[in-house]
């Protein structure tokens, strides 16, 4: 009996197992890109350095027109894509659901086209784009809408196939055609869904469109990239700064519309 | 109200709030210089350049597999590296483990870490440390604490609190505890949490790559650079059965654990 106890069981065996074949892998991979993660933490000279650089920050900078016309680039981008992103995904997801879209070859050619869109990376969306419209904020937005419809339009069709059937059924045994069917049972019970994802994919967008700016979307992430690449290291600080207000002011205002509109439930 | 009352009565107050969306769609449509003229223009344009595309360089396949083994070891490396830091930081941000003062400030540093997207993490980090593959590890190992450290932290607030307990009570000081208690509860939260951010950092590897972080993000943009766009393709290829497989991969993992149990 006592053997037993001091024995470690089978399940501890698989766990050490487990974690023995992860660390040797990691390790493995870590010799393989000659990654030293203890460097972080052993030399910190280079980020000093940087620091050293980057104080004070040029905030003077942020008053000139050229920031100002970058922020409300990327708020626009973020803004029309989230707006006409989330419109497509949703008429998309609409022809996907099996509950509003009786036929079947519809829904998987669209299924099939909204899951393309999701796996095709942002920067080869920005790269194609940046060639069909050019460079700026445009094609920036472009490749947003894409992206967004990607994310958006697999979420927004689960959310249509998990409405509730009853009300369906209970519009459909009176008489409603199929569109009074999703105008009256399947659409009211989804907008509150829909508005909270909505205000979500502008949270993410933001953060999108600065990434995108740097490949040639415009906007403030090209601003940043630009004061990197020739070393303003003061300016590239009082942007960052300005970068992380912007994101959470966004953050906070998205929060405060999602509770305006769903605790009042206004739009139901 | 009959089915078909589309009484005005029913949609007034939602006449304001869509003039204001339509006034707004006007304004940022300007300050964007977008138009349906121009798009209608450019999606032509984009479509015969998509055909001047094809068909993909195969005999530039063997180039892109060492860039894209580099890119799927980054996102490797970055995850679990991420993730240990992560659960380090999520201890420290929760608050039945933490006094508030190391709380606050963990959350504070986390959500500062939230709010600014990676590529801006690794720009920083370029300019400290040089291009190369320890900059993109770093910053998707950041960006992988900032994510999952706010999860995990609030996971393991709401963890069951009479294990804790029972554990103390037979004397376990604080390591123990963590190690006895509060990890065996979050541990298959923490894999399905870091099997999602591995298929987020597969994506962000390609576009931190183009940056500077290497790997296959960076020979597409050379390509596209180039103007050798059948080449191009074939990163693009590469790129979408990369991001297939590891979607593919985490959902098998996934679904392994959930049928065995293997990690409870």
């Amino acid at each position: 009996m006592n053997e037993l106890l001091i024995l470690p069981s089978a399940k501890y065996k698989q766990k050490v197992g487990y974690l023995t074949a992860s660390l040797f892998v990691t390790v493995g991979v870590c010799i393989y890109l000659k990654y030293n993660p203890f460097l972080l933490f052993a030399d910190f000279s280079p980020i000093q350095r940087l620091l050293g650089e980057m104080l004070p920050p040029n905030f003077s900078l942020l008053w000139q027109p050229t920031i100002g016309r970058a922020i409300a680039q990327t708020a626009s981008m973020a803004f029309l894509a989230t707006f006409y992103g989330c419109l497509i995904a949703f008429i998309l997801a609409f022809l996907t659901a099996t509950n509003t879209m009786p036929l079947k070859f519809v829904r998987v050619i669209v299924g099939a086209f909204l899951s393309l869109l999701r796996i095709i990376p942002p920067l080869v969306y920005i790269l194609i784009f940046i060639i069909a419209v050019g460079l700026g904020s445009f094609s920036g937005m472009l490749a947003l809408i894409a992206i967004t419809v990607g994310m958006f339009g697999r979420l927004f069709t689960d959310i249509i196939e998990n409405a509730e059937h009853s009300a369906a059924d209970a519009v459909f045994s009176v008489g409603a055609s199929r569109l009074q069917v999703i105008r009256f049972a399947v659409l009211p019970q989804i907008i509150p869904a829909f508005i909270a994802n909505c205000l979500y994919a502008f949270d993410v967008n933001i953060r999108v469109a600065i990434s995108l700016g740097i490949f040639g979307g415009g906007g403030i992430g090209y601003q940043l990239y630009m004061a990197m690449q020739v070393l303003h290291y003061q300016d590239a600080f009082a942007l960052i700064c300005l970068i992380i207000i912007m994101i959470v002011l966004i953050e906070k205002a998205s929060d405060y519309f999602r509770i305006m509109i769903l605790g009042k439930e206004k739009l139901r | 109200m009959t089915i078909n009352d589309f009484s005005p009565k029913r949609y007034y107050k939602l006449v304001l709030p869509t003039a204001g969306l339509l006034a707004l769609i006007k304004l940022t449509a300007w300050v964007c210089g977008a138009g349906f003229e121009q798009l209608g223009k450019g999606l032509l344009q984009g479509i015969s350049f998509v055909k001047i595309m094809f068909p993909p360089d195969w005999s530039a396949f063997p180039d892109m597999l060492e860039p894209a083994l580099q890119s799927i070891a980054i996102a490797f490396i970055a995850t679990i590296l991420g993730t240990l830091l992560a659960v380090v930081f999520a201890i420290a941000a929760a608050s039945n483990l933490t006094n508030p003062i190391v709380r606050n400030i963990t959350r504070f540093l986390i959500g500062l870490e939230r709010s600014l997207p990676e590529i801006i993490i690794l720009l920083i980090l370029i300019a400290g440390y040089g291009l190369g593959v320890f900059s993109g590890i770093v910053a998707l190992s950041l960006g992988c604490v900032g994510m999952l450290g706010k999860l995990l932290g609030d996971i393991i607030e709401e963890i069951d609190y009479t294990m804790i307990e029972s554990v103390e009570a037979v004397g376990a000081d604080k390591l123990q505890v963590i190690w006895f208690a509060v990890i065996p509860q979050i541990v298959p939260n923490l894999v399905s949490l870091a099997l999602f951010r591995f298929e987020m950092n597969i994506r962000l590897s390609i576009i931190l790559g183009a940056v500077g972080a290497g790997g296959i993000g960076y020979e597409l943009d050379t390509a596209f650079g180039l103007l050798q766009f059948h080449r191009g393709l074939t990163a693009v290829l590469v790129i979408l059965v990369m991001v297939v497989g590891a979607e593919q991969l985490s959902q098998f993992i996934r679904n392994k654990i959930k049928l065995k149990g293997a990690l409870k």
